[in-house]
């Protein structure tokens, strides 16, 4: 049983905006934090799991990260800022910056404008569930809440892979998995460990930041004994609301309060369960629990948890109320439909779309195209087709329409900023075209967040306000489905960002240590509107008959008939006689050519007398030619002719 | 074609074991006919002995026929209650391979059914020789008492063996052939099979007339290449699925007849629709068994079907010429005494069909 807390520093007290910087070495170490299996994991400094990062509301960030892993590339997202102004700082690999090579350094350097709870994690290749993932708590000094609770906590839910994700992904990704099963998580982890303990006092309130760093499981969450009441969700302060047991998706953070029992005769399971409804198929050894427990005193028993035998009825997070109380922006500017849907290419794998696209890196980061294109950069096409890209006007109102074709769910995050869901209908509902919901149906005071699920063949309607310049990804965070291209890009007012944004010349060197080109459109090409040989995913299957088949349907028949002349040929064909000099063998029982000759219709009696027009032949009967009948003519066998 | 009931493959083969006995049985009574109630033999004596000995045929014919039942209904049927759950994991493996025995067996059945026509010959020749036989003395293999029984009871014996010979030739190729069919395919055309083959024997026997079943017996054989045409190259395509299924762990049987249910690398061809598996097949299945439709063609599959068609079109021209030039190509004129050694067809009895025209009469020359 391990105890590992993340006890958080305490810096609200600091008034002062200050410089916070990390040193982060990115490498391989090994972790069992289920107890089942050792295995590499990327840790930072030689650890893992991660350090928590900090900071104040105002506060400089500063993380030099390098790349020590020596066999993969990496980047840092930090998941949920909004980083306006510092679009580059974003973390997405071939977005806003070059995956950072090994052996190569990256500066990551921003001003965290924005309270509450988030994450960072590597934003490169489905790599940040082989351990790259950890907490980054901005404290507010001007929390709302502040006077509310004693003490705060930080709890992670995750899940877990034995295996690493470059042989997981290339088995995901094959024809060998067409329908596109997601691999099951080994194990569930509370701070990334199992058996957690949290040491607890009496009456006392207790903040817990609490964040799914999961690869894929979303986590229903319950403390035994306790309520909690939900103060903040992906660093939105909210009304607070009382709940009983919450469901996070993959990356999405909430922010509750809980308050302790008055005696300590007694400690209570903390249990986070995987949603198995993910799952393609549940493994008879999987375990999709995981126990912790509040310890309000370590000499009594650790119970076993209740085991829970009515359907998990999570809060719903759509009826939480923003704490600023912001009003439903008004008619959108701007309406983008985006229908969900998984299928197989060419290759026989299967891959997710919006709409039609699956998305595919482009050869430079689209940011950088973005800042080289001059007025080009308001024209999609330079992104690329395969980025999914959509450009937005400064300040424009986007609303997001989201179709749920396929039939699981799927946590939706916007890269930039938190949106208004303003809409999101039961599991389904079908399409929000076909459901017949109007604008009079959203919530007066949208819930904001910066990742949501879309229930199974549901519908979910956000809005947002272009904002914040920038290049933004829009994509599922199971991040199967990152790999598997449910991804858009948004480029937001880029000829602001062309103003004021300059790269940083580390971010260059990247580049450039990664063999990236930093210029032209997103096939690399200076002529920004001619994409010839951009990064394409493979064709669609062929859809019956192609050329080949066609050739091969033909070949098949013309061997059919020609057969079946053949055949009928030889079955037509006189059998010829026989030479007779070939048919007497002396003293052998011979091929019995001509051997019965019939008369006339006169029956001439029993067959012992030579009276046939035939008899001029010599003949041997007895032995037919048949080998394998002899034992029919029994009585006559063995017989080399018939006198 | 909700259930598959039918399967053509049995029928065809239970066809050509029943039209081979009754042509024996048909020869038999014909020479009974001849040798004792013809003009020349109208002594009571002559009569009673035919009623008798017709009676032997019949017996015989019938005892076998029971007796080939019994075998054949069992065999199947333990086949089917014991052998076919174990399979589940690797049955596309066990299809394949009875696929590929049902091409073989049918293969070779078809070369043999070409030159059936000339069965009745050859039998004729056969029952001639029998009948003579028990003049001879001194070179008969057989004990004393056997012999003496063989020859009181030959016309109870000949048609016996025959039917039991040919009714297990017949249980074997169906058991091969049927372990690619599903059980509910195998009792009808085992029982039309029966009936057909009885009736062109019947009529065979009746008329006399060779022509018209020559005709039919090649539209039947060459509907019988065919189906062997279709087994051989999905006995290829199921092995290869087999392989596909295990490689994607049993998760095939989820993507129905879509993407993934398929080996995109392999593929030639592949329609969503028309699966001649998914649904019963919906008809698709009857293509399927009778020109080995598949609505997803793979590189083996494709090959295998036309390598097939290639080896039995030249097995054709290569038993052609050896009826015309009377040896093998690319071998030297040997006398005549290997003849027939070729897939069971009968080779003997040339020149005798064409003018087998309401015959009764069998005369055996043995003259030198």
């Amino acid at each position: 049983m391990t105890t590992r807390l993340f006890p958080l520093l305490g810096l609200a007290a600091l008034a002062k905006a200050a410089t916070v910087t990390y040193d982060f070495s990115i490498d391989w170490v090994t972790a069992n934090p289920d107890g089942m299996f050792e295995r590499p994991t990327i840790g930072i400094n030689g650890k893992w799991p991660l350090p928590i990062m900090e900071a104040n509301v105002g506060d400089q960030v500063i993380v030099n990260a390098f790349n020590n892993l020596g066999d993969q590339a990496t980047s840092l997202h930090f998941h949920g800022l909004y980083m306006n102004g510092s679009t580059h700082m974003d973390g997405p690999s071939q977005v806003t910056q070059c995956a950072i090579y090994p052996g190569s350094s990256f500066t990551y350097n921003f001003t965290v404008k924005q309270p509450g709870t988030y994450w960072y994690h590597s934003h490169t290749k489905g790599q940040y569930p082989d351990g790259l993932r950890a907490p980054f708590i901005i404290h507010d000094p001007n929390n709302p809440f502040k006077d509310m609770y004693d003490e705060e906590l930080v709890l992670t839910v995750s899940d877990w892979y034995h295996d690493q994700m470059p042989g997981l992904l290339n088995f995901f990704i094959s024809k060998a998995n067409p329908t596109g099963a997601e691999p099951v998580p080994n194990s569930a982890l509370l701070n990334e460990t199992q058996n957690l303990t949290i040491p607890v006092e009496p009456e006392r309130t207790y903040l817990f930041r609490m964040i799914n760093m999961g690869a894929f499981a979303g986590q229903y969450v319950w403390f035994e004994g306790h309520n909690i009441t939900i103060l903040e969700v992906d660093g939105i302060y909210t009304q607070p609301a009382e709940a009983d047991m919450i469901y996070l998706s993959a990356a999405q953070r909430c922010s509750f309060l809980l308050t302790t029992r008055n005696s300590t005769t007694e400690n209570f399971p903390i249990v986070a369960s995987m949603d198995t409804t993910l799952f393609d198929q549940l493994p008879e050894d999987l375990n999709y629990n995981v126990t912790g427990w509040l310890v309000y005193d370590s000499k009594e028993p650790l119970p076993e948890p209740a085991i829970l035998y009515e359907d998990f009825d999570p809060f719903d997070d759509m009826t939480l109320i923003p704490w600023d109380n912001e009003p439903l922006l008004g008619e959108p500017d701007r309406i983008i439909t985006l229908d969900v849907i998984m299928d197989n290419l060419g290759d026989g794998a299967n891959y997710a779309f919006f709409n039609n696209i699956t998305y595919v890196s482009p050869r430079v980061p689209s940011l950088y195209t973005a800042l080289n294109a001059g007025e080009l950069a308001t024209d999609p096409r330079i992104y690329g087709e395969y980025t999914h890209p959509f450009v937005f006007e400064k300040d424009e109102i986007i609303e997001l329409v989201i179709n749920n074709i396929d039939s699981g769910r799927h946590p939706f995050h916007l890269h930039g900023r938190s949106f208004q869901a303003v809409w999101r209908s039961e599991e389904e509902a079908g399409t929000f075209e076909d459901s017949n919901v109007t604008s009079e149906s959203f919530t007066p005071i949208p819930m904001k967040r910066d990742t949501i699920v879309l229930f199974p063949e549901g519908n979910l309607v956000l809005r947002f306000r272009a904002d914040n310049p920038g290049v933004w990804l829009f994509h599922c965070h199971l991040e199967w489905h990152v790999q598997s291209g449910l991804i858009a890009t948004f480029v937001e007012a880029p000829l602001e960002l062309q103003k004021e944004l300059v790269i940083p010349k580390n971010h260059i060197d990247a580049c450039e240590a990664a063999g990236v080109p930093t210029v032209g459109n997103a096939a690399a090409n200076l002529d920004y509107l001619d994409l010839t040989g951009q990064n394409m995913p493979p064709p669609p299957l062929p859809a019956g008959f192609t050329t080949k088949g066609i050739v091969a349907m033909v070949f098949s028949c013309i061997s059919g008939i020609l057969g079946v002349a053949v055949i009928a040929w030889y079955g037509f064909a006189d059998v010829p006689k026989e030479e007779p000099s070939t048919i007497v063998a002396p003293g052998k029982a011979a091929g019995a050519e001509g051997g019965v000759v019939e008369g006339d219709g006169n029956g001439s009696g029993s067959g012992d007398d030579a009276s046939s027009p035939t008899a001029q032949k010599e003949t041997v009967v007895g032995t037919i030619s048949n080998n394998g009948d002899d034992e029919i003519t029994a009585s006559g066998g063995g017989r080399d002719r018939v006198p | 074609m909700a259930v598959e009931v039918f399967s053509v493959p049995i029928f065809l083969v239970v066809f050509r074991e029943a039209l081979e006995t009754v042509i024996i049985v048909s020869v038999l009574l014909a020479f009974l006919k001849q040798t004792l109630s013809g003009p020349s033999h109208q002594t009571v004596e002559d009569l009673n002995l035919h009623k008798k000995l017709v009676r032997q045929v019949w017996f015989g014919t019938a005892l076998g026929l029971i007796i080939c039942l019994v075998i054949g209904g069992s065999l199947i049927g333990v086949f089917y209650t014991v052998g076919s759950n174990k399979w589940d994991a690797t049955e596309l493996d066990y299809e394949g391979a009875f696929c590929l025995i049902a091409s073989v067996i049918i293969t070779v059945v078809g070369f043999a059914l070409l030159r059936i026509g000339k069965m009745q010959e050859k039998w004729r020749v056969k029952l001639a020789a029998a009948m003579e036989s028990p003049v001879r003395t001194g070179r008969f293999s057989f004990g004393g008492t056997m012999k003496r029984f063989f020859e009181k009871y030959a016309m109870f014996m000949l048609p016996f063996v025959t039917v039991l010979r040919e009714g297990i030739e017949a249980i074997v190729f169906v058991a091969g052939v049927t372990f690619s069919a599903p059980a509910t395919a195998v009792p009808l055309p085992v029982v039309v099979g029966l009936a057909v083959g009885g009736l062109v024997g019947w009529i065979l026997y009746k008329s006399g007339s060779s022509t018209r079943l020559q005709v039919f017996l090649v539209i039947s054989t060459c509907l019988l290449y065919l189906i062997a045409a279709g087994l051989f190259s999905r006995a290829v395509w199921s092995f290869e699925q087999q392989r596909w299924s295990r490689l994607l762990g049993g998760d095939v049987l989820e993507t129905g007849s879509g993407a993934g249910s398929y080996d995109i690398d392999q593929s030639v061809w592949h329609v969503d629709c028309c699966s001649p598996y998914v649904n019963g097949g919906n008809g698709w299945g009857f293509f399927n068994a009778l020109l080995g439709w598949t609505n997803s063609a793979t590189y083996g599959s494709v090959i295998s079907y036309n390598l097939y068609w290639l080896v039995v079109i030249s097995a054709f021209f290569v038993l052609r010429f050896k009826e015309v030039k009377g040896h093998w190509p690319f071998m030297k004129a040997k006398s005549g005494g290997d003849v027939g050694v070729v897939s069971g067809a009968p080779q003997n009895s040339s020149g005798s069909v064409a003018t087998g025209k309401g015959t009764t009469t069998t005369n055996v020359v043995a003259e030198k």
